[in-house]
């Protein structure tokens, strides 16, 4: 921010020192030129008086024509050309455009390179800001669960508890723990992602085995939730896209839809693919909390969390829905959200492009 | 740690969004002895407090639909001055500043030592006890100097222009500990150490501010100064009677 104010203050003082210098020079030239023209019409009418001066000494009109070329000679009179003076003052005009042209060319052109620089510096301060705002936000959302652990440390330091207190005690902690796990996981990603520095590759990724594999890792957790998961992918669907980032996505939409799931006591993940004008769609439809559907947009933004059940154990980032807008946008494909409102289920539509025939 | 009160235990409502975290503070609160509510939701925690009675609200800043500032400020605006221990995720002094702007007693930046949270939950319950009890007789509860009339149960006033004044809590402590003792040198420290607790403000300048705002509700000539003295470098005198 400071650097852009510097910056800022910098390019005005330049500017105007570029305009008076500028405005000084036009103004010399001028006067340059009105010297110029006089010197012109002096020696001019020196050229007159000299070609009269040879006429009254006798030299004939041809000779001093000759000689003076620019002198009207008639009847033994030596008179300046009317000719002269416009053409003076033609070129005076002349060379007074051009200067001012010249002029303007410069500051036209430094006003562009002050608004390329203040572009790029501009946009170099809004990425620092953001990544301030990023790195608060991640401080931010690891001191809950640190300061939840601190305090379940504390208390079976501090107390005597049952067996059964401890217990739970315990899992509470693994449970914080496993939070920040996954909230690092999902921050080395984002950056990543943010900064350009996935290299996704682009190959055919059979999309049924990509869906039964994260399907797979949530089962149990599921199972616990009284969530079932129910799947249609038809066989050999193949997506053109990176085979992790797919897993990717698909997990982190399937960790959402838990997430909505859970707080009602149980419901159902439905994941079901299709063919539609040359790409692949994968839903992901849940019957979970839902959300608004004047909140779609902020649904992607990095940390947004839509309000959540106090009493529901999930703790979201507000990077999942991000990771996959972002690697969708990598992949050339789609993400897109839609709920019927709060308390109505949501479902999340994934589209790829699909893998191409002679990529099989 | 032994309980803090003996008769009827004071009820802390825990106003934290976080589950993990609001049981680990209502398990210890209540093995402190006390009553613990719990609500994780900053707007529905503003009813309950619109309705039900607490001695202290431990407020988490970030919360769903209304954050833990503006719950703190809505109920100072309208008149609630129930104790507020600010618990929050940022800890630096100009987040510190907010929360006590906002009318918070405390503020605890997370994560935080439970031994610290203990005490200062007591520290600000036996602040406000201090400050009932000694309110609660009808000599302490009325304060009379110089035309002025202070009622420090229903946190009002009336100056000597007739004007009513609605005081702040932290206004009414300052005003009862320098009523205390008329006539008497009151440090700087010791204000801030029986108003707010050992370290939550960064600086003294603060009493300073508030003896300033004491001056132009109760003093004539706020710039002369009769009742409100300022014994330079160590702190205020009171006097009742006022300098003559």
């Amino acid at each position: 921010m400071k650097t852009t104010r510097v910056f800022q203050l910098t390019a005005l003082v330049l500017v105007v020192l570029s305009v008076v210098q500028v405005g000084w020079w036009v103004y010399d030239q001028h006067g340059d030129a009105l010297r110029k023209a006089q010197l012109q019409r002096d020696f001019y009418a020196q050229e007159v008086m000299a070609a009269q001066a040879l006429l009254d000494a006798g030299t004939p009109e041809e000779r001093v024509h000759e000689m003076l070329p620019r002198v009207i000679i008639s009847e033994g009179r030596a008179t300046a050309s009317p000719d002269f003076e416009r053409q003076i003052e033609r070129q005076q005009y002349k060379e007074i455009n051009q200067y001012v042209w010249e002029s303007a060319f410069f500051l036209l052109a430094l006003g562009a390179c002050m608004a390329v620089i203040a572009r790029a510096l501009r946009a170099e301060a809004r990425v620092l800001q953001e990544q301030d705002h990023f790195l608060a936000l991640v401080s931010h959302q690891f001191k809950t669960p640190l300061a939840s652990l601190q305090l379940s440390l504390e208390t079976l330091s501090m107390r005597s508890l049952s067996p059964p207190e401890q217990r739970s005690l315990i899992d509470r902690m693994l449970a914080d723990l496993a939070r920040m796990e996954a909230l690092v996981t999902r921050i080395l990603d984002s950056v990543r992602l943010e900064r350009g520095r996935v290299d996704l590759k682009r190959e055919a990724v059979e999309l049924s085995s990509a869906v039964a594999r994260v399907v797979g890792q949530f089962e149990e957790r599921a199972r616990k939730e009284h969530i079932t998961f129910s799947t249609d992918v038809p066989r050999g669907l193949e997506v053109f896209a990176d085979p992790l980032a797919v897993d990717v996505v698909i997990r982190n939409l399937v960790e959402n839809a838990l997430a909505a799931v859970a707080p009602l006591g149980g419901g159902t993940i439905t994941l079901a693919a299709r063919r539609l004008n040359g790409e692949i769609e994968l839903s992901v439809r849940d019957t979970g909390v839902g959300f608004r559907p004047d909140d779609t947009a902020q649904l992607f933004r990095k940390f947004s969390r839509l309000k959540r059940d106090s009493s529901s154990a999930y703790y979201g980032t507000g990077l999942g829905l991000f990771i996959v807008r972002r690697m969708m946008q990598l992949a050339g494909g789609r993400v897109s959200a839609h709920s019927d409102g709060e308390g109505r289920g949501a479902q999340f539509v994934l589209a790829w492009p699909m893998a191409p025939v002679e990529s099989r | 740690m032994n309980a803090p009160l003996p008769h009827t235990p004071p009820t802390v409502l825990v106003v934290e969004d976080d589950p993990h975290l609001a049981a680990g503070l209502a398990e210890n609160l209540r093995a402190e002895g006390y009553r613990v509510e719990h609500i994780g939701d900053g707007r529905a925690a503003l009813e309950w407090l619109r309705k039900e009675h607490c001695e202290l609200v431990v407020l988490d800043v970030m919360l769903p639909n209304m954050d833990g500032l503006t719950v703190c400020r809505t109920l100072r605006a309208e008149g609630n001055n129930t104790p507020v221990l600010f618990l929050t995720a940022r800890g630096d002094p100009q987040d510190r500043i907010h929360g006590l702007e906002a009318g918070g007693d405390d503020y605890l930046a997370k994560p935080f030592h439970l031994h610290e949270f203990l005490l200062r939950v007591r520290a600000i319950l036996r602040r406000w006890e201090w400050y009932q009890t000694s309110s609660a007789s009808p000599a302490g509860a009325v304060l009379r100097f110089g035309g002025n009339e202070v009622d420090f149960r229903a946190f009002k006033a009336r100056s000597f222009n007739g004007v009513t004044q609605d005081l702040t809590e932290k206004e009414a402590m300052i005003l009862k500990v320098l009523a205390e003792k008329p006539g008497e040198i009151v440090s700087r420290e010791d204000l801030l150490e029986r108003v707010w607790g050992y370290d939550v403000f960064p600086s003294t300048r603060t009493v300073d501010n508030f003896i300033l705002r004491l001056r132009k509700r109760f003093e004539r000539d706020p710039a002369q100064p009769k009742h409100f003295l300022t014994v330079w470098g160590v702190g205020y005198r009171f006097l009742l009677e006022g300098e003559p």
